[in-house]
């Protein structure tokens, strides 16, 4: 902004370079407004630059704590909301060949990805069964011959475009430089969360996250609700796109008008056509154009969970009213031989008749003729009658700017960041600058760690990692190399959290007893010794080089060593105590070292049929990776030991 | 609050069964019923509780069917008992089951099986998590709650010292389990055991260190959890879950709930004191494309109804001993909406299945579904509350003198739909 001041001219220029003069035009002006009062709340300036990382990165990585000291804490997390580091070791490891997905448009995903009603419409297309003999589809023969048929085709089935997703968010999770950045992903896609586990929007999460999510985590806060409003994952997801209204002029006019009704002849027609293979699917596409009315599903939820908050201050009547305005808000078809292409091509003319007042952005249509083209009134302001698509523009610009959504969301950027139940006082603060900034994420994200409560001392380590961050924060302290991401959510999945799944559409609670349970607690431990013991395939691991290949004297010097290694600035001293009588016990090393040259370890295979086809391409790379883990010299079995205690202790669950 | 105690019971080793390595480990109780004398002679009452999340439609589950409002405000999911509108299982003549529940039907031809209709919460909120909140922490107008309301009767049971007398087969511990009682969330009892593949000495330092770690982190949660966890595995060490095997003919479905009730009814066998289980079903919110004698909905209710035929016929022998309590958090809009689905509506209904239950009889107060006798011109009114069911239940089956009391400011009195109540 302050470059438009480049020509001072008379009195205005002057003033401008008596202002320049205190803040010299190379100056960021986020960074200038940072000023961490982290001394003040009695911390030292390495516990601050812990803290810093464990609550904006997915979890340190070794001397980390170093580099943030030596480049300055405000320089650093000035760094980090620019999300501007470079990315060509992490593209690195994200080969197109890999992942192919990662840059294709929603057309070419479902061109190429089949979900199970294209895979279906094929096999029948191809009379491999008949549509009274679906059931034959269960059977193994029959599944094999499918996969086949799509394979000769060209194409591959979801779960392989489900594993590029998992993967990439592991990946990125662990190696991104941008570390902050990830962490808004993980977290803005959790509160506008769309799930795998609703058919009609599976096709589209990848998409979701890339282009809805991703690119606006550090924008303006509107930005990120048009973004996931407009596309076709949540419109599916929150069932948006199927939400319609007959109350305009068009449908009024189709009523009467016979040209219409020959068109809609000539469609039932179609889809009473058993020759066509499609026309079951058709028959579906119909019902649902032929439906008449209003779904409140993302009305309700985008004033419960995006903005308001449930005591927003909302009424029933509200819920109903923003659902009229988004009628019409849907998603043009993807699929050029899909049902709903061939619908339209059937409606010709007529239909383009209606359209010309549609709006197209990427993917997103607003259908005019199932727009509810009446007065609405929402939350007390006036929406005169034949608003079209600007009308649901403008709720959700009137939804971004209300006073409740910046307190509702300021408080869940404070629970994530801060702690679980955050001070009235600081959410306050954080809402009232995203007032001031119309919603500038990083304006808030700034005035939270200016404020004393994000260093109170009491706060540190009082989050509790989820799943998800618990396994990237151990690769990251380890400097462990992850050839197969899935394996890393096979375990993040049995500690309780499977990535893109949650079904409801508030995505996993962020409090510490929702992640920890009996169960899941006990996978934890499981998952420090699996992941430092070397059975987790496809995950590289070299624990002497952590510490340079200095090998420790003992087992106390050891658990020293690596809990400092891995848990910098914390006091261990306690833990070490009570865990170097056991591990002194006599001979001890010496039996665990024999045990493990005794037995080599059957390979995991607990992941479940979606890895399948990334087994097979992966099988070499995996043998290499283990091949060499057992044959480890010195004391590594012990240090994989401390390493996986650590890991399982319960102070590397906090964060 | 819980009194700290240090965990070093029988030493680390105890943790460890001997043969992990790799695949499955068996369970092999310490000592079946161990607290009891003699197999069977002190068996435990057991409320299992289903909670179906999603906001089950009761109107189509079991409809009113006689009621011509309801036939004219959804004419595209309406059914009733005549054979071309989907044949539902009449029940009394005016309500009637969905075909999908034809395995629970004899159940209620025999008197166990209750169904309580126009049931929900006093409180009129639609959202679905809000609502969750409520009939979990059991106070319909109170956020504040800390504790669930099963966990509060598991307070009110008589002492006993097993670490499984609350357990939830699911992947988190739900909101009504919370409380000071201790409660295990166990997503798979297969895999609920401390393992170090392949390397039973590192095993045994590991679950060592882990006591000791866990016996003093300053976070109550943690320490807590863990606490919880390593007493569970003492008593379930060494285990062979193969001794206690399904009962002849019993065929689960092979779905998450039906999973869940299979262990439900394995660990009532293995006899380790259990008394309140919990476990939930998914896929209810049916905005769209809601079906009728076919589709998402009669799906899923197919499901849950063959999960709960396959449990209670697995149970054989322990069904003196079982009541089964369902719940959901509202029910659904009486007319459909635009996308052949059903917004969120109000009441909708619950089952109760048990010997002790009154059964084959529809408990309700419902009003014709007239405009003018819907809650706002559009949802079922709410004629029983929750809490009227949810006490009776508890009340009678566990044997909790006045189990109103576990629900603050709730005054009511119980369905009368218990043997003894």
């Amino acid at each position: 902004m302050r470059k438009s001041f480049r020509v001072p001219v008379g009195i205005v220029g002057l003033l401008a370079l008596i202002f320049w003069a205190f803040t010299p035009p190379s100056t960021d002006p986020v960074k200038e407004s940072i000023k961490m009062p982290y001394k003040k709340m009695g911390l030292t300036k390495e516990q601050a630059a812990a803290h810093l990382l464990s609550r904006f990165t997915m979890g340190a990585t070794p001397q980390q704590v170093n580099q943030v000291l030596n480049k300055g804490l405000e320089n650093w997390f000035a760094e980090q909301l620019n999300g501007q580091l470079p990315e060509d070791d992490l593209l690195r490891r994200l080969p197109e060949a890999n992942y192919p997905a990662l840059k294709m448009s929603n057309e070419a995903i479902v061109a190429h990805y089949a979900n199970a009603a294209q895979a279906l419409r094929l096999a029948v297309k191809n009379q491999l069964v008949s549509r009274d003999s679906l059931q034959l589809l269960s059977k193994p023969e029959y599944r094999a011959q499918l996969q086949q048929l799509m394979k000769q085709q060209g194409l591959e089935p979801l779960q392989e475009l489900n594993r590029q997703l998992i993967n990439q968010k592991i990946i990125r999770a662990a190696y991104s430089p941008n570390q902050l950045q990830e962490v808004l992903t993980d977290f803005w896609f959790n509160h506008f969360n769309v799930s795998l586990s609703k058919g009609a929007s599976q096709q589209f999460v990848l998409t979701y996250e890339r282009d809805a999510i991703r690119p606006y985590v550090m924008g303006n806060f509107y930005e990120l609700l048009i973004r996931t409003a407009q596309h076709p994952a949540m419109l599916e997801f929150l069932d948006n796109a199927g939400s319609v209204s007959n109350n305009n002029e068009w449908s009024r006019k189709r009523e009467q008008s016979t040209a219409a009704k020959r068109v809609k002849q000539r469609i039932e027609k179609m889809a009473a056509d058993t020759n066509n293979s499609q026309q079951a699917a058709m028959q579906q596409v119909l019902a649902r154009t032929n439906m008449q009315g209003l779904n409140e599903n993302y009305a309700r939820e985008v004033m419960e969970l995006h903005t308001l908050g449930v005591d927003g201050g909302y009424s029933q009547q509200d819920v109903t009213q923003v659902a009229k305005a988004l009628t019409g808000w849907s998603v043009r078809p993807l699929s050029k031989d899909g049902p709903a292409a061939q619908l339209m091509q059937a409606a010709g003319p007529l239909a383009n008749r209606a359209n010309k007042d549609n709006v197209t952005i990427n993917d997103f249509l607003f259908r005019a003729n199932r727009h509810d083209e009446g007065e609405k009134t929402i939350l007390g302001k006036n929406y005169p009658a034949e608003g079209g698509y600007q009308e649901g523009v403008q709720v959700l610009q009137q939804l971004a700017a209300h006073p409740a959504t910046a307190t509702f969301i300021c408080k869940k950027l404070a629970i994530r960041f801060v702690k679980d139940t955050p001070t009235s006082l600081l959410v306050d603060q954080m809402a009232a600058t995203f007032l001031k900034t119309e919603g500038n994420i990083r304006a808030v994200l700034v005035t939270m760690v200016n404020h004393p409560d994000f260093w109170e001392p009491a706060a540190l380590r009082e989050k509790v990692k989820s799943p998800f961050e618990l396994a990237i924060s151990a690769i990251r302290a380890t400097g462990a190399e992850v050839m197969q991401p899935f394996q890393i959510n096979n375990w993040i999945t049995k500690m309780g959290q499977r990535l893109y799944y949650y079904a409801a559409p508030t995505g996993f609670p962020d409090r510490a007893n929702f992640w920890i349970n009996t169960g899941s607690l006990l996978n934890r431990m499981n998952f420090g010794m699996a992941f430092a013991t070397g059975k987790i395939p496809g995950v590289k691991l070299d624990v002497s080089a952590l510490n340079n290949h200095h090998e420790p004297a003992s087992a106390e010097e050891a658990l020293q060593v690596y809990s400092q290694l891995l848990l910098p600035q914390r006091d261990q001293a306690e833990n070490i105590r009570r865990l170097t009588n056991l591990l002194n016990e006599s001979g001890l090393e010496e039996k665990i070292q024999q045990a493990a040259s005794k037995q080599t370890p059957p390979p995991v295979t607990d992941d479940g049929e979606e890895m399948a086809i990334y087994k097979k391409q992966s099988a070499r790379r995996n043998a290499v990776a283990n091949g060499n883990m057992d044959a480890m010299p010195g004391n590594t079995g012990m240090l994989q030991q401390v390493t996986g205690i650590i890991i399982g202790s319960p102070e590397f669950q906090r964060r | 609050m819980i009194p700290r105690r240090a965990f070093m019971k029988s030493g680390a080793i105890a943790l460890f069964a001997a043969g992990f390595q790799g695949g499955i480990p068996g369970f092999l109780l310490r000592a079946a019923g161990a607290e009891t004398t003699g197999k069977g002679a002190n068996k435990k009452k057991v409320l299992v509780c289903i909670f179906q999340r999603g906001a089950m439609d009761g109107l189509m589950a079991v409809t009113p069917f006689a009621d011509p409002a309801l036939r004219s405000l959804r004419p595209g999911l309406f059914m009733s008992p005549a054979e071309k509108e989907g044949k539902i299982i009449d029940l009394d003549g005016k309500f009637g089951m969905h075909p999908s529940l034809q395995s629970l039907y004899p159940f209620f031809t025999d008197g166990r099986l209750a169904v309580v209709h126009g049931v929900g919460s006093p409180n009129t909120t639609r959202s679905h998590f809000d609502a969750q909140d409520y009939m979990e922490s059991g106070t319909p107008f109170s956020k504040s709650t800390q504790s669930g309301w099963l966990n509060r009767a598991v307070g009110k049971l008589p002492e006993a010292h097993s670490p499984f007398r609350a357990v939830s087969l699911t992947a988190a511990l739900p909101r009504c389990l919370y409380g000071d009682q201790e409660s295990l969330a166990i997503a798979n009892l297969q895999e609920f055991a401390l393992q170090v593949r392949g390397n039973p000495m590192a095993a045994k330092v590991a679950a060592g260190s882990f006591e000791q770690l866990y016996d003093v982190t300053t976070n109550d949660l943690l320490n807590k959890t863990a606490r919880e966890s390593f007493d569970a595995l003492q008593q379930l060490k060494q285990a062979n879950m193969k001794s206690y095997p399904l009962t002849a003919g019993v065929v689960y479905p092979n779905t998450p709930l039906g999973n869940s009730l299979k262990q439900i009814a394995t660990l009532i066998k293995m006899n380790v004191g259990l008394e309140v289980a919990f476990t939930e079903s998914g896929g209810w919110d049916t905005h769209f494309n809601q079906g009728t004698l076919n589709g998402a909905f009669a799906r899923n209710l197919k499901d849950f109804s063959d999960s709960i035929a396959a449990f209670w016929a697995d149970l054989s022998a322990y069904q003196d001993e079982v009541t089964l309590l369902t719940m959901t958090e509202f029910g659904r809009t009486v007319h459909q909406n635009g996308t052949g689905g059903t917004d969120h509506g109000r009441a909708s209904c619950l089952w109760v299945l048990g010997n002790d239950v009154l059964g084959g009889k529809v408990y309700q107060q419902m009003k014709p579904l007239n405009k003018e006798n819907l809650e706002d011109g559009r949802d079922v009114p709410v004629t029983t509350d929750f809490r009227s069911v949810f006490s009776a239940v508890v009340g009678n089956h566990l044997s909790i003198t006045q189990p109103e009391q576990l629900f603050p400011g709730f005054s009511g009195s119980p369905v009368p739909l218990m043997k003894r109540s």
